[in-house]
């Protein structure tokens, strides 16, 4: 019998070119968005390269600093003097590392100007973080405490400036500054947002110490527990320290910080629903957003298919009183709608897939997530499995309802 | 063969009720042809949407074999017009998306409780006897639309004996035909008539054909008159 269902929906589908078109155009297309949203979400929220122990960090990345009034406001990254002064006094966390965002800077390297992005950090930022070395090693306690002018550069920087060459050895000139490369890693996809740089330095060669007064400025913290458990302990002290006993400046210019340590969905969160003066994440509000976006937007083609499903199913309303007249029951009716329905969902569905391949292949070329490699894991997949029975399921049911319903006798009049 | 007890079938809309056929008592017998005739609205095709059940009566007992019809739940009813009852339509009610032979097999997919199920190679030699049976084993590959009203109305009729049913239920089955065709058709089922000894109700305006029966029942504004 299934096989019969299925060899009818077949020519059903044949035979109804334009009808199966169109289907299959709104099928592949809500999916193929959908897949390429999840993919990228994927990758921001289980990466696959530096960040991929993303349990055992939480990040520190946003201070708000004011006075009693709250008229006069700092807001932007943590400034050294209060990560020295606070966030080091968390006991939670079994390591810290301290580094400042990737900053654009210009590179002459052999006559040619090149603009790469150099981040600052500490030791501790190679033992957190996963990264995966192509050549050499990052900076130990020792560079890092004695402010040596070491430097990691990733692959496509050796791959410009050093053509095939190894760059271990090799100087590197920048900002007044004269680095010797010691390492080399991989890529970093700018999805990655706390590792991604092209070039990594010891935060203790600045030039100057001005840093080291600063309330706010352009520092960040990860906080690291080999156990993800205790480490989600680590915001509510942090929170409990801003609030009792927060260390600022003696010229007492702010009186309040607020700031928390976050995981990638609060990160995200947090950039969402900004609110200056809270140390809330919203991020039940967030996933009840996106939720409710996502379900808008199968919503949308599904209605549209059901439309057309249920104007198919009265245009075919003979063809069901026919079947009703010569023996079928309800429920083997009721079975050949859905599955044609799951059909041309499920061959929709693979043509999603394959679009979605083509566009994230086309979105990884073009580079406009630098270094952004997709994998096309079994999580993304199930996930586009699901979507497809969700879509299948919607736009199928409610016409499949409906034509049971029909008495053969109205069916065959073509009245529904 | 087929009995129908105190029969009567009213509609109820918003307002009015219509009466479509009242108090229709009614007996045919195995290997009968009968036509039934009689103005147009008058309950005619109500009446052997009753026989065939594809409708439930109002009130009354419709029984087949000496069987009193107790339940027109789904179950109940689909195996019973499955094996013993063949419908032909007026409008023939092929299906356009299916091939003649995948038409005419359709019944045969249905087969469920007491009845065996059929393989798919049996289906398609029954098939394909039930079309040489209507002298159209020729064009057992083409659509539907591809044929004359005369020819769709022989595949239906193919498709109406594949299952080889007792009873033959036919809607004005010559009505969308001219007259040279009609008789065609007319022909094709006294065969099966006298041939295969099935019993045939035949509802129809043409009085011509109602006079090749054996029997004509006709209704008046829902009831037997003579």
């Amino acid at each position: 019998m299934l096989k019969n269902y299925i060899l009818t929906a077949w020519k059903v589908f044949l035979r109804r070119k334009f009808f199966t078109f169109i289907n299959l155009f709104g099928i592949s297309l809500t999916l193929m968005v959908l897949m390429v949203t999840s993919t990228i979400a994927d990758g921001y929220f289980y990466p696959s390269g530096p960040e991929k122990n993303t349990d055992n960090m939480l990040m520190i990345q946003r201070l708000v600093v004011t006075n009693d009034e709250q008229n006069y406001t700092f807001t932007g990254g943590l400034g050294y003097k209060f990560i020295q002064d606070n966030v080091k006094r968390l006991q939670t966390p079994e390591m810290m590392s301290i580094n400042s965002g990737a900053r654009s800077t210009s590179i002459f390297h052999e006559g040619v100007k090149r603009t790469l992005l150099v981040k600052k950090t500490d030791a501790n930022f190679w033992k957190i973080l996963d990264f995966e070395f192509v050549d050499g090693r990052g900076f130990d306690d020792n560079e890092w405490t004695n402010g040596e002018f070491v430097a990691v550069i990733n692959a496509q920087t050796q791959e410009q400036l050093y053509g095939g060459n190894s760059a271990i050895g090799q100087k590197l000139s920048f900002g007044n500054q004269t680095f010797t490369i010691i390492g080399v890693v991989q890529n970093v996809s700018a999805i990655e947002e706390v590792s991604l740089s092209d070039i990594w330095v010891p935060y203790t060669t600045n030039a100057t110490n001005d840093y080291k007064q600063e309330i706010g400025g352009e520092w960040g913290v990860i906080l690291y527990h080999s156990n993800p458990e205790i480490l989600k302990d680590a915001n509510k002290e942090y929170i409990n320290l801003l609030k009792n006993d927060l260390k600022l400046d003696a010229e007492a210019t702010y009186s309040k910080a607020f700031s928390g340590a976050f995981n990638k969905l609060e990160l995200l969160s947090r950039e969402v629903f900004w609110e200056e003066y809270s140390y809330k994440t919203y991020v039940g509000l967030f996933i009840s957003v996106i939720t409710g976006m996502v379900f808008i937007f199968m919503l949308l083609p599904s209605i549209n298919m059901i439309n057309l499903n249920v104007s198919r199913v009265m245009e075919r309303s003979s063809e069901i009183g026919v079947r009703r007249a010569f023996g079928a029951s309800k429920a083997q009716l009721l079975m050949q709608f859905i599955i044609e329905t799951i059909l041309i969902t499920l061959v929709g569905g693979v043509i999603g897939m394959l679009l979605s391949i083509f566009m994230l292949n086309s979105i990884e070329a073009s580079g406009i997530i630098p270094y952004m490699q997709f994998s096309f894991n079994h999580r993304v997949f199930l996930v586009g499995l699901a979507l497809i029975l969700i879509f299948g399921i919607i736009s199928g049911a409610y016409p499949a309802y409906k034509m049971s319903r029909l008495s053969p006798v109205a069916a065959l009049k073509g009245a529904i | 063969m087929l009995t129908l007890q105190n029969v009567s079938k009213s509609f109820q809309t918003d307002r009015i009720e219509t009466i479509a056929l009242s108090d229709i008592n009614l007996h045919i017998d195995k290997g009968e042809f009968v036509s039934v005739m009689g103005p147009s609205g008058c309950g005619k095709s109500t009446l052997l949407n009753i026989m065939g059940l594809l409708d439930e009566p109002s009130d009354g007992t419709v029984a087949i074999d000496q069987k009193a019809i107790e339940s027109y739940q789904d179950k109940h009813i689909t195996g019973l017009r499955n094996s013993k009852i063949g419908f032909i339509f007026q409008s023939f009610h092929l299906i356009h998306d299916l091939k003649v032979i995948d038409n005419v097999e359709l019944p045969l997919l249905y087969r469920s409780g007491s009845t065996p199920k059929i393989s798919s190679k049996e289906r398609r030699q029954m098939a394909t006897a039930a079309l040489e049976k209507v002298g159209l084993s020729a064009r057992i590959h083409h659509y539907p639309t591809q044929l004359s009203g005369g020819q769709q109305q022989r595949v239906a009729i193919a498709r109406a004996i594949v299952s080889q049913p007792e009873i033959l239920l036919a809607d004005e089955p010559t009505g969308n035909l001219d007259s040279h065709m009609g008789d065609e058709i007319m022909k094709l089922l006294e065969d099966l008539h006298t041939q295969d000894n099935v019993t045939i109700v035949m509802v129809t305006h043409d009085d011509q054909m109602a006079k090749r029966t054996q029997r004509i029942i006709r209704v008046f504004d829902g009831q037997l008159i003579a």
